[in-house]
């Protein structure tokens, strides 16, 4: 990233090409979002003169000033996670009750070119390792509200299908899912949690691992959704949501 | 400790009310720990106190029929107690005394150490717990302050402490070898074992022998280097490394067949291509020590196994055997220096790799000889007979479960083979019985597919190279399996419902214990397999068991906390039995 208006195209730029995946869903929202977008990029383009690298007072407890230093920078990514990091956009991950080691290595991953989303990428470029830290441990400390599913120009909470939700569940023991991802997919390390997480978010990425769209799981992933069919992909998604 | 005669009836009474609860799985209800179980504490109103334990008992532990003072019973690793009170024909009336609940509700793979009546046991995410072992009193609880980066596979677990003298030694998921006050559990030091942002992590339980902490380390699904480190057990100084990869020499003898002749199916010219471009991976080729060594007091030498190379299913880009992976390995007690090795499986792209730890035994040689030897179960579903002396391997069992398409090599769509990744024998330790001279197994029958995916090291993020999956059309199971070591013929096998994780223990009165992931914990005939006893915990019972003496009393201990890796169900207690009045 070069400028703030480079951000701010980049932005709603990253913001079509979300739309064209699931065409004829989502107008209203996308020009809603995409003004929210704009105000975030040109947010963002301010943070990144103001944000400073290290400073943890050894002395007093490093978590809770941790947190406090994350909720702070994460103000600026409130406009699409939620200002708890409870995203109210469905393709935009719950961020709430995330592993920490999940969150900074994706953003590491987002800086690198690792992972790529434009608006992503632009946004990471700015972040030194210390803000990736405080981000992800901010999160990692809130309370995941559960999942969302787009209705119109808003969201409501999703209601998973049981019989998807049954059939998710035998095709995630059959792949051993929690192997990685740990009972009821709470996450561990840097393999995240998945329970609560928006369905369509979930499928994104799985199809994203699937196409070889994503390819910064260092191969797990897109080994384990090489052989998840749509329907599979729409099971498992049904499934972790009900977590 | 004698408790009076109210204090038993309270006792027994409780002991039914849990039995019945655990009967129907609700027993995670009721509060073990802490203040409630203060109510069956000692007629003194004492616990028992916690004991020096020095290096004379440490040496004597095979003989010690009250103690279980070694991760594996002794430092011959057998998992085999003299106590003889409980036997064949009375363990049907084994009944629980109490239940230890911790605050950690996730897999417990921990093997208690109990002294002079005291039992420490850990838990997921590095607890420590010391309990009177006949009351379940708590007397302290050590909760390790987790740095923020851990990186490990599969489950937070821990599989317990070592003891010498006043302290305990833990290892834990930060990379980081902690000594414990064993009176108070304060921390007396703490030392860095390596950086567990690269992957470096802890589960097992050290061994200590002569003032030095034996550790090894976790690590191979992220792409370490893998070693064993030895530590001063006063001042937690590092003495020595052995590295799992050597610095030269990693491509080995290019073998073609595993230890048992068969073919691996090996493109050496491409591996060998590949070597010859000068690509360097040896920092990254993984190799971890996932389970307690054997010490050989005599010789002065530790035998551990080691785990697979990194990445684990995907081995174009780490040509040659990848030694010391998938082998077992003799180092020198005092230096480190290397003695010898043996290599299971060559080039390991299955993770069928070696982690149920070594036991030292008397074993026939091919001329009908008794030497020492030393022998691993393996994830092939083998148990292997070397020579102690120089590794030589003198036989290997029949195979404990299904062989099929082994070794197929890994697609990206998945190739099956009826030999699951996880085993044949995963790190559960198994046990051997002096007297049946048979080596018990349990084992896994998880038939899968193994999915290979081209990965560059990712640097500190899982790192299989792929994937495995079971097959929905085909049944899991398990069971347990006596070996006789003289012939390598299967004594006797009992079959069990589901895949088998955990550990084994055997005792002089013939009796073998093991537990199940539905909750199941069985005494079993050690000379037929016979089932002569079971109880259901209420949470997958899949930790090794030990059994011990408390004034004049045998106790059987298991933990049933359930399984991370095999997704068996969760709880957070410690079970103990005994024999009614």
């Amino acid at each position: 990233m070069t400028s703030s208006v480079a951000t701010a195209c980049s932005c709603s730029r990253s913001l079509n090409e979300a739309g064209t995946e699931a065409p004829g869903t989502r107008g209203a929202w996308q020009s809603r979002c995409r003004t929210r977008h704009e105000r975030r990029a040109a947010i963002f383009a301010a943070l990144l003169l103001s944000f400073s690298p290290g400073g943890l007072a050894s002395q007093v407890d490093a978590s809770q000033v941790q947190i406090e230093t994350g909720r702070k920078k994460a103000q600026y990514c409130s406009g699409c996670h939620g200002p708890d990091g409870n995203s109210e956009l469905t393709d935009y991950p719950i961020l709430a009750g995330q592993t920490t080691r999940y969150s900074y290595l994706q953003l590491k991953d987002y800086k690198s070119g690792r992972r790529t989303d434009e608006m992503m990428n632009a946004v990471a470029a700015g972040l030194e390792k210390q803000d990736m830290l405080d981000l992800a441990a901010y999160y990692a400390s809130q309370r995941p509200k559960g999942p969302r599913m787009q209705a119109g120009e808003t969201s409501v909470p999703f209601k998973p299908d049981p019989a998807r939700v049954e059939a998710g569940k035998k095709k995630s023991a059959e792949v051993l899912c929690t192997m990685c991802h740990l009972g009821e997919f709470a996450g561990q390390n840097e393999v995240p949690r998945v329970a609560g997480q928006h369905p369509e978010y979930v499928i994104k990425q799985l199809k994203a691992f699937k196409t070889g769209k994503r390819t910064n799981d260092a191969g797990t992933m897109s080994s384990v959704s090489k052989t998840l069919t749509d329907e599979d992909i729409e099971n498992l998604a049904h499934f972790v949501a009900s977590l | 400790m004698i408790a009076s005669n109210q204090e038993r009836k309270r006792f027994l009474s409780w002991g039914m009310v849990l039995a019945s609860l655990a009967l129907t799985g609700s027993c995670a209800t009721l509060s073990g720990g802490g203040k409630e179980s203060a109510a069956a504490a000692p007629a003194s109103g004492k616990s028992h106190e916690v004991r020096s334990v020095s290096q004379q008992m440490l040496n004597a532990a095979a003989d010690d029929e009250n103690n279980w003072i070694h991760p594996n019973k002794d430092y011959t690793q057998t998992r085999y107690s003299k106590a003889a009170q409980i036997n064949t024909g009375n363990v049907a009336k084994l009944r629980p005394v109490f239940v230890f609940q911790t605050a950690v509700v996730e897999s417990m793979e921990t093997s208690p150490i109990v002294v002079d009546g005291v039992m420490f046991l850990t838990t997921s995410y590095d607890h420590v717990y010391a309990a009177d072992a006949a009351t379940g009193q708590e007397l302290w609880h050590y909760k390790h302050p987790m740095g923020s980066t851990t990186t490990f596979c599969c489950g937070p677990n821990n599989r317990g402490v070592a003891v010498s003298g006043n302290k305990l030694f833990l290892g834990t998921l930060d990379a980081k070898l902690v000594a414990l006050d064993s009176k108070t559990g304060k921390p007396i030091w703490t030392a860095d074992i390596a950086d567990p942002d690269k992957g470096y992590s802890e589960t097992m339980a050290p061994a200590v022998v002569d003032g030095k902490v034996l550790i090894g380390t976790n690590g191979g699904e992220y792409g370490i280097r893998g070693f064993v480190k030895a530590y001063d057990a006063e001042t937690g100084k590092l003495l020595w490394t052995f590295y799992t990869i050597p610095d030269r020499g990693s491509e080995g003898v290019w073998a073609t067949k595993d230890l048992t002749g068969r073919d691996m199916h090996r493109n050496i010219a491409a591996e060998k291509t590949q070597l010859a471009k000068g690509r360097k991976f040896e920092a990254t080729l993984g190799g971890g020590v996932w389970m307690t060594p054997a010490v050989d007091l005599k010789t002065r030498t530790i035998f551990f196994v080691v785990g697979n190379p990194s990445p684990d299913l995907y081995g174009a880009e780490r040509p040659g055997d990848n030694l010391y992976t998938d082998s077992m390995v003799a180092v020198d007690l005092d230096s480190g220096a290397y003695k010898w090795h043996s290599q299971y499986v060559a080039h390991d792209v299955w993770d069928l790799d070696a982690a149920s730890p070594p036991i030292l035994v008397d074993a026939k040689d091919k001329d009908g000889n008794v030497i020492p030897a030393v022998i691993h179960g393996g994830k092939t579903g083998h148990v292997y007979v070397h020579d102690r002396k120089d590794g030589k391997l003198i036989r290997f069992s029949e195979a404990m479960v299904p062989q099929e398409g082994v070794w197929t090599l890994p697609t990206p769509q998945g190739a099956r083979m009826a030999l699951g990744a996880n085993g044949g024998v995963e790190w559960s330790p198994m046990a051997f019985s002096p007297k049946t001279n048979f080596a018990y197994a349990i084992n896994l029958i998880q038939p899968m597919t193994y999915h290979v995916e081209a990965t560059a090291y990712p640097d500190g993020k899982l790192w299989l190279g792929g994937a495995f999956k079971t097959i929905p059309t085909e049944p899991q199971s398990g069971n347990v399996t006596a070996v006789d070591i003289n012939t390598g013929k299967i004594a006797w096998q009992a079959k069990t419902d589901q895949p088998m994780i955990g550990g084994i223990s055997a005792t002089a009165r013939e009796l073998v214990f093991a537990g199940e992931g539905n909750g199941l914990f069985k005494a079993y005939d050690a000379k037929t397999g016979k089932v002569l006893w079971s109880f259901q915990c209420g949470a997958g019972a899949n930790a090794p068991p030990v059994t011990y003496m408390v004034d004049g009393k045998q106790y059987v201990a298991v933990a049933a906390g359930g399984n991370t890796q095999i997704d068996f169900k969760r709880g957070n207690s410690v079970f103990v039995f005994t024999l009614p009045e």
